[in-house]
């Protein structure tokens, strides 16, 4: 493998296509489960929900809905943390396939084999996919805890329960963003490497031909 | 690892009309936009749950609680048309990327090998379809052609509009708290109503792509006189369309459920069905971006069966 300088974009070079590299291989596997789970989790978020309103209107007992009111979000937000997870790894396999096929069709025209070197959006992606997965993350586990300290008596637990709910509502709109300009970012890292694509494509038949 | 300098093709042969960077670069500023809303709004809310903490006037709660809601909720939209630009950015570069391999085949492809019948064959990426001209666009595409751009629009006017209310509503909360409360719970639906439009904008956007990408296989294959193969939509794609349509019933529902909050002045009922509301709106939200991932999958799917498909040209020429 050879380091190939362009002028108008940082690339690699081989006589073979290019494999999936590790987030695009995490990326093909990983999208169909992380749906799966975020599919599984939405409804019996808005199962809990029900419930709590139902608790609510029929006077239940108030350390049962405060808890109930962690729960819920809890696991909700399991749920959308999995989706846009998903959402990435999905993003991630798409830059796979266009890496691996674009070097295909590059090794079947007999040519060098460019690839683009991962771009500094696609690893902005990867770091900001995996912060706004770890802020989703604990929030839900704060959310699972505090939840637990209620339904266990804990006293102060109860009485700080809306100021918890507050905090950590906040904490899970940072992560929701931070996923948000990710996924930008990873599409952002698609289109270039389409447009890469789209140049390449035209300088194959000089190649081929020398 | 050795190094050599390449000289890029001279773009004489067209490739200066591929689409410069700016749409892109525009997605990204939207998204940043975004993020310092969501950021200013993230200290507002610490600072509403240290007054709680402290045991202050609950009206102040109320009233931050109000602007940081319609700020980070438009904040996210602003993100997601950032994504929706970034979106057209990659329809565009489709486009242009066909025209690059319109050029370049011509002069790439093997003699024509045997010559298949039309009909239908299973890939290993599922079943195709072979047909003498280029397939006619689905209805799915056809629809997402017109629609993404009245979604969106509709979005902006749902979102912002939200956001504006939101801050009316937060100076009305220790002056008139029954129509604060009115307010708030105009702000919600509206803005969640928004929020389902703007994903809707892109999951037609991520349909565009998947037209793009059946038009251009289609167009591409007829320019070098060969017979055109198609991937049938799949089960993915037929999916992605019921989970959309979904996602946005259920955003609809819940602004009529907002609707009929608005109009309640007893404040144990409009406790009840917020409680189910606020997940019920994120639930729609849920349904929404499972689709964009479904949308997402049969992108990949179709592009690997682009790849199949040309070096099967190259190398065998059919």
């Amino acid at each position: 493998m050879t380091t190939s300088i362009r002028s108008d974009f940082d690339v690699e070079t081989s006589t073979a296509a290019f494999a999936f590299n590790l987030p695009q291989r995490a990326g093909r596997l990983l999208w169909a489960p992380m749906l799966g789970m975020a599919l599984m989790a939405f409804p019996v978020g808005l199962l809990i929900a029900g419930v709590r309103a139902s608790t609510i209107q029929q006077g239940g007992d108030a350390a049962t809905i405060a808890a109930l009111g962690h729960f819920g979000p809890a696991v909700m937000f399991i749920g959308f943390a999995a989706v846009f997870a998903a959402v990435s790894f999905a993003i991630a396999r798409i830059l796979g396939t266009l890496r691996n096929g674009s070097g295909l069709v590059q090794q079947a025209t007999g040519g060098t084999v460019q690839a683009l070197r991962m771009l500094p959006t696609a690893k902005a992606f990867i770091g900001l996919m995996a912060m706004a997965m770890m802020i989703l993350v604990g929030a839900v586990i704060a959310h699972f805890i505090v939840g637990a300290a209620i339904l266990g008596g804990d006293a102060s637990a109860l009485a700080s329960a809306e100021t918890w709910s507050i905090r950590l509502e906040a904490v899970r709109r940072v992560g929701v963003i931070v996923y948000l300009v990710a996924i930008t970012l990873g599409l952002a890292t698609i289109a270039e490497v389409i447009r890469f694509q789209a140049i390449r494509l035209r300088e194959l038949p000089a190649e081929a031909a020398r | 690892m050795a190094s050599t300098t390449h000289t890029p093709a001279i773009p004489v042969d067209g490739s200066g009309s591929v689409p410069s960077t700016s749409l892109r670069q525009r997605g990204i500023g939207l998204s940043l936009i975004g993020l310092g809303g969501a950021m200013v709004a993230f200290a507002g809310s610490l600072s509403a749950a240290q007054i709680t903490a402290d045991g202050g006037a609950a009206a102040d709660v109320a009233a931050i609680g109000l602007w940081t809601f319609g700020l980070t909720t438009a904040a996210f939209g602003t993100a997601k048309f950032g994504i929706a630009a970034t979106l057209l950015a990659i329809v565009r570069r489709i486009t242009a990327r066909a025209d690059s391999i319109k050029f370049a085949l011509p002069q790439l492809k093997a003699a024509t090998g045997q010559v298949m019948a039309t009909g239908e064959y299973d890939s290993p990426l599922g079943a195709v379809t072979v047909t003498d001209d280029a397939p006619e666009p689905l209805l799915i595409h056809r629809f997402a052609g017109i629609m993404w751009l009245p979604m969106l629009a509709m979005a902006a006017m749902a979102l912002y509009g939200g956001f504006v209310l939101s801050l009316v509503a937060s100076g009305n909360v220790a002056t008139d708290p029954q129509l604060a409360a009115s307010q708030r719970a105009w702000v919600q639906g509206l803005q969640f109503l928004g929020e389902g439009l703007v994903l809707s904008g892109i999951s037609f956007l991520l349909a565009r792509i998947l037209g793009a990408l059946r038009a251009s296989g289609g167009e591409v294959q007829t320019s070098v006189g060969l017979k055109v193969h198609t991937l049938r939509m799949p089960a993915s794609a037929k999916a992605f369309v019921v989970l959309m349509m979904a996602g946005l019933m259920v955003e609809i529902a819940q602004l009529v459920g907002y609707a009929y909050v608005a109009g309640l002045s007893d404040a144990g009922e409009i406790a009840v069905a917020s409680t189910f509301l606020g997940p019920l709106r994120e639930f729609g939200l849920g349904l929404l971006l499972s689709g964009i991932v479904l949308a997402l999958a049969t992108i990949a799917r179709a592009l690997d069966f682009q790849s199949t498909r040309l070096v099967s040209i190259i190398t065998r020429g059919q």
